[in-house]
């Protein structure tokens, strides 16, 4: 069974945690999970196929003209923003 | 009065006066009332009829729901997350923009699950969605309440997305129609993002035609979404009754052959299994040439893990946005990384939490070639041979799920060959961009089933046309719940 420092190591890499309980389940869901992952490594010689990464490519390259097209303004950016000074997002200082 | 009208009935009704549009309005807008403390169809219900300007186009007037993750400016859009629960949009979706234009009226944003990650329908934060046909069951996911609003009879169409089968399977347990087109049909642009390489927005109705008729309002280039492409060659609606003589699909021995299945003495899943031989006789009746392949099981067991591992490592950095500091409920700390870390544990829920973790693991330096990029190889095969059989046939033709809508504490054995192949080859669609459409076709125990139809990137005329006629061989068509009626 995979240890649960890893998957909190994981959790945290992307910035979150979860209780004790919630990991619990998690590592058991990894047994099924890893399980299911085995069966691409079944495939034989994948090594050998080049990665798809989107559905087929798209043949069409055209150049558009250099306009100015629609942008936000930057109080519509801040209107989300819970904590705002001089027009910019407020956060904690970074620089001590 | 005109709950569970199509499209073409409902513009008929308009343009003879029989109705007008804010009437119209009323009557979805009650009906989404009336049905929402049951069902959990809707986000946010619009109680305000906003529309000044008379457009020219066949949905001019008509209402409609859109999914909860397409960005609509000044109407909440929660993605059915509490790390977006206040956010509101200041900008339009493309797709949401061109139904404004056409002068389509929205009812509502509906329920999915949590960032449309989840195929049950009971993950959003406000709640869990239930099935219209049967209130202890699932509707399915993650275009949960879009299939549960039209279901009902709500409107008559809805906007969804589909990553892995979001439209299409849902639409299966609600016995409604779920087009997913040619990935890049229809642009992406103010959808939140889930995995880029498998996202489509799409359109779920109560017949082929009606998703015909909106497909060609919303699809088109747009700059604002590189994949999508030029379709004015593409015309939906003029194609559904194009003769399909000699046309030929073909359907899956390794996923339809109730051989498989035998130790699991499932009547409902053996039930659907004939239903399927017989919707195959009358596909013959039509015309159609239809025939038996056989794919290496091996591959087709490697669907499921092979989308997990590309759509969760695709999540976690698409939602990397989510901080909860330029948008979204502000998290407690001393640093910029403490206020993330607190926003984002007390903003997702433990499903999204789970999934995150897993992509984690697929992305670590460690598991990249093995489980990434593996995942990314499997789905060239997958598609490269779906590609190479469409050479030869002109659709694949596949029943859409193994059973009927599960009840709420249903649980699944996740390494079974049902599982595998029968529940979950609806990635295929997404994998490859296939365009892909489920009908209902069957009821089993009172519930429906639907069938699903795919074809070639780009011959979308084509495919809806097939669907078209096959629907009519199914007598389901126009069908939605009639629940409440009883009382009227």
């Amino acid at each position: 069974m995979i240890e649960k420092e890893k998957l909190k190591d994981y959790a945290h890499k992307l910035m979150f945690d979860m209780d004790e309980k919630e990991y619990e389940t998690l590592q058991e869901e990894f047994d099924v999970i890893l399980k299911q992952m085995d069966l691409i490594g079944k495939i034989p010689n994948i090594s050998e196929v080049e990665p798809m990464t989107f559905p087929f490519v798209n043949e069409e390259t055209t150049l558009r003209e250099d306009e100015v097209g629609d942008y936000l303004t930057v109080s519509e950016v801040l209107e989300n923003a819970k904590y705002q000074v001089n027009d910019q997002v407020k956060v904690p200082k970074v620089v001590e | 009065m005109y709950r569970g009208k199509s499209i073409t009935e409902l513009r008929e009704a308009l343009d003879k006066e029989e109705i007008t549009s804010e009437e119209l309005f009323n009557e979805a807008n009650k009906l989404a009332h009336d049905f929402q403390e049951d069902y959990n169809s809707f986000v946010t219900i619009i109680d305000d009829y906003k529309i000044k300007r008379r457009a020219d186009s066949t949905i001019a007037g008509i209402p409609y729901a859109l999914k909860d993750n397409f960005s609509t400016a000044g109407i909440l859009t929660t993605s059915s997350s509490n790390i977006l629960k206040d956010y509101v949009p200041v900008y339009d979706a493309t797709v949401y923009k061109k139904l404004k234009k056409a002068g389509g009226v929205l009812v509502g944003k509906t329920v999915l699950d949590e960032l449309a990650m989840g195929g049950t329908g009971t993950t959003g934060h406000t709640g869990i969605v239930r099935n219209p046909w049967d209130k202890e069951r699932m509707i399915g996911g993650s275009s949960a309440g879009s299939t549960s609003s039209v279901a009902l009879g709500i409107v008559p169409f809805s906007i969804g997305s589909d990553t892995g089968d979001s439209i299409r399977k849902p639409a299966s347990f609600g016995g409604v129609v779920g087009y997913k087109p040619t990935y890049g049909l229809i642009s992406r642009f103010g959808l939140f993002a889930f995995a880029s390489s498998l996202d489509h927005v799409g359109v779920i109705s109560r017949n082929v035609k009606d998703s015909a008729i909106v497909t060609d309002i919303i699809k088109g280039k747009d700059s604002n979404d590189m994949t999508s492409f030029d379709s004015s060659n593409i015309n939906l609606v003029d194609s559904l009754d194009n003769d399909i003589k000699g046309k030929k699909l073909f359907y899956i021995k390794e996923i339809c052959d109730k051989e498989l299945y035998k130790d699991s003495n499932d009547e409902v899943l053996n039930k659907v299994l004939d239903d399927f031989q017989e919707l195959i006789d009358k596909c013959k009746n039509l015309g159609f040439e239809v025939e038996e392949v056989s794919i290496d099981k091996s591959l087709l067991e490697a669907i499921y893990p092979t989308y997990m591992s590309i759509s969760c490592a695709e999540a976690t950095s698409n939602n990397s946005n989510l901080t909860g500091i330029q948008f979204g409920p502000r998290g407690e700390g001393e640093s910029v990384e403490e206020i993330m870390f607190s926003a984002r544990t007390k903003g997702f829920s433990e499903l999204i939490k789970r999934r995150f973790v897993l992509g984690s693991y697929i992305l670590q330096k460690e598991n990249q070639d093995k489980l990434f990029l593996n995942a990314c190889r499997v789905r060239r095969l997958i598609v490269e041979k779906i590609t190479e059989l469409f050479k030869e046939y002109d659709g694949m033709i596949l029943p859409a799920s193994g059973g009927i809508a599960p009840k709420f504490n249903d649980t699944s054995e996740k390494l079974s060959s049902r599982y595998l192949l029968l529940e979950n080859h609806l990635a295929i669609g997404n994998f490859g961009g296939f365009p892909s459409i489920t009908i209902p076709f069957t009821f089993v125990e009172d519930m429906p089933v639907g069938v699903n139809i795919t074809g070639r990137i780009k011959d979308d005329a084509l495919v809806l046309n097939m669907a078209n006629k096959i629907e009519s061989v199914t007598g389901y068509k126009d069908i939605y719940s009639k629940v409440g009626e009883e009382n009227v």
